[in-house]
């Protein structure tokens, strides 16, 4: 399925897993998504600070500062930077894990292993969704 | 003894000079290891980014069709095996069986055979993941020797893709190195299991000892009922429960628990009065999540218990029940009259309620 993304958007992809962290990012620019990527939290709110970030794909197993706690970073943010779309990716799989990131504000949660068709579907779900609620 | 002067003299130059040629050596050795470990890691690195463009161009073509991979000279295929592991957990869907053809184009699987016996554990381990990946199921039965490997990690990538192939002739054996392994393990090795799939639940219920002769077994299998959520097992849960075993028992009730289906309340209920602790926790547990509003009575009682465990579980069970239990909670952290451990343990649930949000 083809789609038409908006012009220059932006992804920051947080990851600590340079392998992973290059596959998401080689996927997305296949898609002309410009991409961003730290390998930490820290980095991550760093580069999202700097940058009209418009979507968020983070890990949540970090060093410095995981995912959990990125996500209620962002969160505090004032915004339109507080509002950003965040999607989780993560390889575990345990349900109580997915339950407190979406309440700590994530859009959305993925599991390792990654089907690229998936996480660009995913997150043109949450580019929409969050352009429909303005 | 008395050595001449020019002798002693001379033991000395020459010890200082053959130990100067020994350490002078010595670091020449240790400088030449240490410029092949550069150069092949300078190696690494140039043949890892070729190959990371390539593979974005394998996977991720733009124009849809993706482009043939290079080929790779068979003294690089042992850095392209590894290069390829790292994509081995990160990939599903169809960029998974893109690498998968990778793989078997590259006939990557044809040293499988030899690297399963290989000496070194990383070498072994690194190619039962491959058979777990990559499926394939030609090459299982070189894994199962791999089981009573000296290496645990090695076992544990050997039950893995015995596992993960779904296919039953291996569950005896992978069972078999689950029950030789320690209890404190069981938790990760139930994760193994489950990659059976709940058909191994039947499987087990027809191949396992009498559970009265030996119930470790079962539970294990009643562990991975509640894995599973297998509402089909349940009456076997029912039957186990009549085993007196202890630690069977409770993880029956736990097992029950999960599955929260409000016909087992009825069988959990004489539990709550057991003399085991273990047990009369995991029926207050049970309890909240099967009873409903009748459960509140056996709760409250549950929540004066000596056992910390127990009370602890009894104040959840109630929480869980949503207005009634909180209700109930309340009334007996505001009892003066009530038991000092319920009021206590009521408080703390309540308090825990609070912080989360949860009413």
């Amino acid at each position: 399925m083809s789609r038409i993304w908006p012009e220059d958007t932006k992804v920051l992809v947080v990851e600590d897993d340079a392998a992973t962290a290059r596959i998401i990012q080689a996927r997305l620019e296949m898609e002309g998504l410009s991409v961003f990527t730290a390998s930490n939290g820290v980095d991550g709110l760093e580069t999202l600070q700097q940058q009209d970030i418009d979507l968020v794909t983070t890990d949540l197993m970090m060093p410095a500062m995981n995912g959990f706690r990125l996500v209620q970073e962002i969160r505090d943010l004032p915004p339109p930077k507080g509002r950003v779309p965040i999607l989780l990716i993560s390889s575990n799989q345990n349900e109580q894990d997915m339950v407190r990131c979406l309440a700590a504000g994530a859009d959305d949660y993925i599991t390792k292993p990654i089907s690229a068709q998936v996480l660009v579907e995913r997150l043109w779900r949450m580019l929409q969704r969050a352009s429909a609620a303005g | 003894m008395h050595l001449p002067v020019d002798l002693v003299f001379r033991m000395l130059v020459w010890g200082t000079l053959v130990l100067g040629a020994l350490i002078f050596g010595l670091v020449l050795l240790g400088a030449g290891i240490q410029y092949r470990r550069d150069r092949q890691n300078r190696r690494r690195i140039v043949l890892y980014q070729a190959w990371e463009k390539d593979l974005d161009a394998f996977l991720f073509s733009p124009s849809g069709t993706s482009r043939p991979f290079p080929a790779i000279p068979q003294g690089d295929r042992f850095l392209f095996e590894k290069f390829l592991a790292r994509y081995y957990a990160t990939l599903a869907g169809q960029e998974a069986e893109a690498l998968r053809e990778l793989y078997l184009g590259l006939g990557l699987h044809h040293s499988l055979p030899e690297r399963l016996r290989h000496r070194k554990a990383t070498t072994r381990a690194q190619a039962a993941q491959e058979v777990r990946i990559f499926r394939l199921t030609d090459q299982l039965e070189a894994v199962v020797p791999l089981l009573n490997d000296p290496v645990p990690y090695v076992t544990h990538l050997a039950a893995q893709a015995l596992t993960r192939s779904g296919d039953l002739q291996y569950a005896k054996p992978v069972l078999d190195w689950v029950l030789r392994e320690e209890q404190y393990q069981r938790d990760r090795l139930l994760r193994v299991l489950e990659g059976f799939g709940p058909e191994l639940l039947p499987w087990m219920k027809g191949h396992l000892p009498p559970p009265d002769q030996d119930p470790e077994p079962w539970i294990l299998y009643v562990l991975l009922v509640a894995a599973h959520r297998h509402a089909a097992s349940q009456p076997s849960l029912g039957w186990l429960l009549q085993i007196p075993h202890l630690d069977l028992q409770a993880s029956v009730l736990k097992a029950l628990s999960v599955l929260a289906d409000p016909v087992a309340y009825a069988w959990v209920l004489p539990f709550a009065s057991s003399p085991a602790w273990e047990i009369r926790a995991q029926a207050s547990r049970a309890l909240g999540v099967l009873g409903g509003p009748s459960a509140i009575p056996t709760l409250l009682a549950l929540m004066a218990d000596p056992v910390y465990e127990v009370r602890r579980n009894a104040a959840q069970g109630l929480a869980d029940l949503g207005h009634a239990g909180i209700s109930a909670l309340t009334w007996t952290a505001d009892d003066s009259t009530a038991d000092r451990f319920a009021r206590d343990i009521a408080r703390e649930r309540l308090e825990w309620t609070d912080e989360r949000g949860h009413q």
